[in-house]
């Protein structure tokens, strides 16, 4: 049986799409930005406030603001309605991100699915970001599901 | 016997629980548990066997499906091949007469969930289209409603006349056993047992929540 | 003060709770740290015109603020990986309360896997999700 939202065929969309790269971006970890989001939310573990400490270092979800603009791929069909509200974010952490890094993240479409709940019915869009650092090592992967009203 | 007739695993998108650690859990913190059922969403999950943790726990582990329908959500007890063949598990606009009429057919028992949550709870759909005449059973406490849901569905239970079981929708390991379903019976072993013990109405809901702890400090 | 090492740590541990300050002066502040600073996060009339009670604590926010109870339970660990879902709005200048407990523990790797909640002030649960940590050798 066809799964559908509005016109998208979402066992289509996610055959097609998922998978595919569609950003290609840089991104230069400022060190007040690291050190005023740390105190925002109320962190006392010096490596993330203290810019003089040997092992200073971004929160580890920092890397979840890093948005080049882009949201979907050129040619991405008009799933759901709206701009999506945040449906959850997954970090993983490889590595610590110092002061003064460039960053370079890839964005490929991870998932596309729909469900049912409190809000009605909802299609998810899974985003993942891998940022590398400029050795080429992996520091951060963000799994982003980006839910939208179908 | 006491199980729980609603969790999720890893092997639903938005269950964050390894099946281990549920069992570890039950029994490290004592929970009153003699088993549980894991409803996977939109799905049945024929591949997984947990027969080992079953012996290492001295728990009943058994699969269900929680299946999607113009009526909201609804569990279904006693999947098996023929089933699987009724009707695509991954629809999330199934007719629930579809499910309900698949699953008495097939030897299985299907439930709604959750019902007196607002739009996949099956009384909000009452307000809208009416009742379904073959509905004879719902879970009236469930571990993932806000408050005033399970008072709506304890209540329309009630006008209905339908029986109800609790579940504790746990989707993460920690809030296993917070409702569960309290059987006559203390001699469950399969999964077919208990689609008989639940046709037989010889259960009931319980909560164990657990009491919440004044701990919290402002950083 | 004694530093929790892995050796301390049992599943079914409970987190000391906390209660984060999710002021509208932490929150633009990290608002603007994100460079985030959207009307639904920062202005609580701007938010009502949208449809919510109030303005809303950004999810990545609610992610940072239990990074940070988990590095006051266990100062110097590494959180390796973070899992949140964002079920259910959480107000700005509500009252609003995280909890965890440790569902998991890997002596090999000494990491320990936890689950994390975020309940807002009417008792909604607000973030759900897990984290693996790990403790140093």
């Amino acid at each position: 049986m066809a799964e559908s939202s509005g016109s998208v065929d979402i066992a289509e969309a996610r055959a097609e799409w998922v998978g595919v790269e569609f950003d290609w971006a840089e991104f230069t970890i400022d060190k007040d930005a690291m050190i005023q989001w740390a105190l925002a939310c109320g962190e006392t573990d010096e490596r993330f406030i203290d810019p003089l400490h040997s092992d200073f270092q971004a929160h580890p979800s920092f890397t979840t603001h890093c948005m080049s603009g882009r949201l979907f791929p050129k040619n991405f069909p008009q799933i759901g309605g709206g701009f999506g509200i945040d449906g959850g974010k997954t970090v993983t952490a490889h590595l610590p991100i110092r002061a003064g890094a460039t960053l370079s993240a890839i964005t490929t479409i991870a998932d596309i699915f729909d469900k049912t709940g409190r809000s009605g019915t909802m299609v998810f869009i899974v985003q993942r970001m891998e940022f590398k650092d400029e050795t080429g090592a992996l520091v951060s992967t963000v799994d982003w599901k980006m839910i939208k009203k179908a | 016997m006491i199980l729980d007739l609603h969790t999720h695993s890893i092997k639903s998108d938005d269950g964050r629980a390894k099946v281990e650690n549920y069992c570890k859990w039950i029994r490290k913190k004592e929970i009153p548990l003699d088993g549980f059922v894991l409803t996977e969403h939109r799905q049945y999950d024929s591949e997984s066997d947990y027969r080992a943790l079953e012996d290492e726990y001295n728990l009943l582990i058994l699969k269900a499906s929680e299946v999607e329908t113009d009526y909201g959500h609804v569990l279904v007890f006693g999947v098996n091949e023929d089933l699987l063949h009724s009707f695509d598990f991954a629809n999330i606009r199934l007719p629930i007469q579809t499910v309900l009429n698949a699953a008495k057919e097939n030897g299985a028992f299907a439930a709604p969930c959750h019902p007196g949550r607002k739009r996949v709870g099956l009384f909000s759909h009452y307000e809208l289209s009416g009742p379904i005449s073959d509905v004879h059973t719902v879970e009236v406490f469930n571990g993932g409603s806000i408050p005033g849901e399970d008072e709506l569905s304890v209540k329309q239970a009630a006008i209905h006349g339908y029986k109800g079981f609790g579940g504790s929708d746990s989707h993460v390991v920690s809030r296993i056993g917070y409702c569960a379903t309290t059987f006559e019976s203390d001699s469950i072993t399969t999964v077919e047992g208990l689609v008989g013990e639940l046709q037989s109405g010889s259960f009931g809901p319980i909560s164990l929540r657990p009491e919440p702890k004044n701990t919290t400090t402002e950083p | 003060m004694k530093v929790l090492s892995y050796d301390d740590v049992e599943l079914g541990d409970d987190l000391p709770g906390e209660i984060p300050d999710v002021s509208m002066l932490k929150v633009t502040a990290f608002c603007t740290a994100a460079k985030h600073v959207f009307e639904r996060f920062v202005d609580h009339e701007a938010a009502r015109k949208e449809g919510f009670p109030a303005a809303i604590v950004p999810g990545i926010m609610s992610q940072s603020l239990l990074l940070a109870m988990i590095h006051r339970w266990a100062p110097g660990c590494t959180v390796r990986k973070i899992d949140t879902v964002f079920r259910g709005t959480l107000l700005v200048d509500s009252k609003v309360t995280m909890s965890g407990a440790v569902t998991d523990t890997d002596d090999s790797a000494r990491t320990v896997e936890v689950d994390l909640v975020i309940t807002a002030e009417d008792g909604r649960t607000g973030v759900i999700g897990t984290a693996v940590i790990e403790f140093q050798a």
